[in-house]
């Protein structure tokens, strides 16, 4: 897995101050993408253990944060390796929030629970979810680049088996 | 030596140059010299006239006023004298009104007087006409230290007014007790219902009306020369009772409500008072209010956040005397402590300061030169001469200021708005009240000049942080042992430098070229500030500042740049401003891009479409509005000067 940015403190992906982590690859290929170079799986650097220690301490010391949010390309792409970060990070930040974005729609990954999208799903507090399409583009809405997407409270949706909008 | 006309050298030379200075002036051909303040336009007829005054009165308290030893380190760019046109004249730099006092007695304008206000409408009126009457008799900010407090008996005296309507109206004619008629009676709300209900809408509709019309007037009197806006600030958050609740809730929702399009108003500055069991956890009176003022912050950069916590503003604070709360003037004036006895805000403010250029002595000084270990030793010397001609400017100052009679500052002595001042004959000195005021000595660029001495500037090694706090409180404790000498308020400053940023760095450049990280900038870093440009996590800015809020006590901020839109994110924000408190730190506030678009007045982020109604930059001006040095002006791109538009492009955001 590859990571192709990073931004230690960003208001703009996520309600509080949170890092976020930019994961290389993306297949849904939204016509308008902010950046299609991030389609590429082996776009930005490897993901190493090194790299993700390196994060995950620098999160840890910064008492300011609220949690991360993994963004892309799309990180459901790389499902099991996205969540394995998780655990690691959780390992050092118990109760660090996580939020995540993706091209898909929160109904198609809950689709099956033995599958690595579920896993990782249910790893993440929230899910900012569905394609850009850019007929709907509007850059004045909190955390989302065009109007079908939604910002899901993914443990609230799990209990009332729908998807569950946060209002923001 | 005598020319052929009986003119000597030097008087040719300073009429040249005072007939250059017009000619400047009127073919606006300085335009960084139109552009120093940023609220004032230069380049209007009432500014260049402004201009001429204060230019020729610069002019003449150069040749005729100022000590030489004072001018020729000015000259050297070792120094820089704030206001210096005000000098000659012995006019004082800023106040803190009480407008209780005020309006409780009522006052004189000079062409008129003024009754008692019997609402809360006329008393927010007469704020606005006590400000504009004030400014006029110093330079620099007028404050209210405690607005809330201040008007909270008019809000009484509105409610009282209304009930007495409703109950004419409702005919809810039962017996009831005049001193009953208050905002918070229960026995009124349940003898007289109607009344009572339609009295608190009506104060509450009152309330917001007239606080609109004081923002909306003190951003359209141009009452200064050169049609500038007069520098005011409010302080404002601490009081509980309903009527002080109702007058900061009101306060609030006008700012978010905004100007006539809704714009942002650019004053006055607003500074939201945070105390720990008043405002500042969700089981205390005022949470609420609190978090309104984060919301506000969020929309329109204001209101700033003081911190009545710090230890040393805490120091102070008497609960029952809301004027020995910390408050501040928005540029970060701190005036409360007084070894003449009044350790309280209103009836006071700070006399001049005098700023020392602290990158030239780093490059003096510092390895900058090739040099392989920095002269500590010389650089400390030529530190405390600086420091002395710096003081002995103030106290020269001070003489001029202290011998003036009461009548010069006509308002602010015979109201009584300087304490005591209504005490005075009109032709007697004002010395005996201007003694609790202070005199500062300001500093600015230790980042650049720590970069100077040793390669490094204070947020880059923890070695050359320790050396840097060391050297601010090694000018703290100069000016406490001066204090002491000269039984005068002598503080120190972490001077805002609006105009004096770039001032600096440009001659320094000059001299000593460009160098990396010192000098290769258009502007000079804010007193301790870490550079704009450095990267570094939030909380570790501000812990990295904290500590030299204490030793800055005629004022300090600090800020956080965030980059993004805060509306939609107010839980980072609360988060970042109750972090900066609980590090003490005195005056905080954040800063964050505002755009406004030219064609539908949307406000919020906006690249170079607008996100609501798509007209592009290119067809419509897009307005960015964005802070310097505490304070809010228009667009930036037309009314900063060079250096400050340099500064604000290089700000590093926490995005
Ligand atoms: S999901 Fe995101 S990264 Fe993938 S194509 Fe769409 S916009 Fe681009």
């Amino acid at each position: 897995m590859n990571i192709c940015g990073y931004y230690p403190e960003s208001i703009n992906e996520g309600d509080d101050l949170r890092a976020v982590i930019f994961l290389s690859g993306c297949r849904h290929r939204c016509s308008g993408c902010f950046n299609p170079a991030t389609w590429n799986f082996n776009y930005g650097e490897p993901f190493t253990e090194q790299r993700q220690q390196e994060i995950i301490t620098e999160m840890a010391n910064n008492q300011l944060l609220g949690g991360m949010t993994l963004a892309g390309g799309d990180p459901f792409f790389s499902a099991d390796e996205a969540a394995d970060f998780i655990d690691n990070v959780r390992a050092a930040i118990p109760n660090f929030s996580v939020w995540i974005y993706t091209g898909y729609i929160y109904e198609d990954l809950i689709v099956s629970v033995d599958s690595a999208e579920y896993r990782l799903l249910m790893k993440c507090q929230v899910v900012i979810d569905g394609p850009f399409i850019e007929s709907l583009k509007n850059t004045s809405l909190p955390y989302r680049g065009s109007s079908n997407q939604r910002i899901i409270d993914i443990q609230s949706s799990i209990r009332y088996n729908d998807a569950v909008e946060l209002t923001t | 030596m005598e020319t052929r006309s009986g003119v000597s050298e030097e008087e040719e030379q300073m009429l040249r140059e005072v007939s250059g200075l017009g000619h400047d002036i009127t073919e606006s051909l300085n335009v960084e010299m139109l552009r120093e303040n940023a609220n004032l336009n230069g380049e209007s007829f009432s500014g260049k006239i402004g201009k001429f005054g204060s230019e020729y009165a610069k002019w003449y308290a150069r040749y005729y006023i100022v000590p030489e030893k004072l001018m020729t380190a000015v000259d050297h760019n070792d120094l820089y004298v704030h206001d210096l046109d005000q000098y000659a004249v012995g006019s004082t730099n800023c106040i803190f009104i009480p407008f209780d006092k005020l309006l409780a007695r009522g006052f004189s304008t000079g062409s008129g007087s003024v009754r008692t206000p019997q609402s809360i409408s006329t008393a927010m009126a007469l704020v606005a006409i006590i400000f504009q009457c004030q400014q006029n008799s110093q330079y620099g900010g007028v404050s209210g230290s405690k607005l809330d407090h201040d008007l909270a008996p008019y809000i009484a005296k509105s409610f009282a007014k209304h009930f007495h309507k409703g109950v004419l109206y409702f005919d809810e004619n039962l017996p009831l007790e005049e001193h009953n008629i208050t905002l918070g009676s229960l026995t009124l709300c349940n003898s007289h219902p109607r009344s009572y209900s339609f009295a608190v809408q009506e104060t509450k509709i009152e309330c917001l009306q007239a606080a609109e019309s004081l923002i909306h007037n003190l951003n359209t009197m141009s009452s200064r020369a050169g049609g500038q806006i007069p520098f005011t600030s409010i302080n404002y958050g601490t009081c509980t009772s309903l009527e002080g609740q109702m007058i900061i809730d009101s306060l609030l929702s006008a700012t978010m409500n905004g100007l006539g399009s809704g714009e942002t108003p650019v004053f006055p500055i607003q500074i939201f008072k945070c105390k720990r069991g008043v405002n500042q956890s969700p089981e205390d009176p005022n949470y609420d209010l609190f978090l309104k003022a984060v919301e506000c912050s969020t929309k329109r950069l204001y209101p700033n956040f003081a911190n009545l916590d710090a230890p040393f503003n805490l120091q102070y604070y008497d609960p029952t005397d809301p004027n020995t709360e910390f408050a501040t003037m928005g540029c970060r004036t701190r005036v409360l402590a007084d070894r003449h006895g009044r350790n309280r805000l209103s009836g006071k403010g700070n006399l001049s300061f005098n700023t020392i250029n602290l990158v030239k002595l780093g490059i003096k000084h510092g390895i900058v030169n090739g040099r392989t270990v920095p002269h500590e030793v010389d650089f400390q010397r030529d530190l405390y001469h600086f420091l002395d001609i710096a003081l002995n400017g103030l106290l020269h100052r001070y003489k001029i200021q202290a011998r003036q009679p009461a009548k010069a500052s006509d308002f602010m002595m015979r109201e009584g708005v300087w304490e005591g001042g209504e005490l005075l004959d009109s032709d007697e000195s004002v010395e005996e009240c201007l003694k609790h005021g202070s005199l500062s000595i300001g500093f600015i660029g230790l980042a650049e000049c720590m970069k100077a001495m040793y390669g490094k500037h204070h947020a880059e090694s923890e070695e050359v942080y320790a050396t840097a706090l060391e050297l601010i409180s090694s000018m703290r404790r100069y000016c406490d042992m001066k204090s002491e000498e000269h039984d005068l308020n002598i503080t120190l400053m972490a001077t805002p430098a609006e105009g004096l940023s770039g001032k600096f760095t440009k001659k320094d450049r000059e001299v000593f070229g460009s160098i990396p990280g010192v000098t290769d900038r258009e502007y000079y870093t804010n007193s301790f500030h870490v550079p704009v440009y450095y990267n570094l996590p939030a909380a570790r800015k501000i812990s990295l500042e904290a500590p030299f809020h204490e030793l800055c006590n005629a004022g300090a901020i600090s800020y956080i740049e965030l980059d993004g839109n805060v509306r939609s994110n107010q839980t980072a924000f609360l988060k970042i401003v109750q972090y900066a408190l609980s590090q003490n730190i005195s005056y905080f506030s954040i800063n964050h891009p505002i755009d406004r678009c030219g064609s539908c007045h949307y406000e919020g982020i906006i690249g170079d479409t607008c996100p609501i109604c798509g007209t592009k930059e290119t067809d419509v001006p897009m307005y960015r509005l964005r802070r310097v040095t505490g304070y809010l002006t228009g667009d930036y791109q037309t009314r900063f000067n060079a250096a400050k538009q340099a500064e604000v492009r290089d700000r590093v955001k926490h995005r």
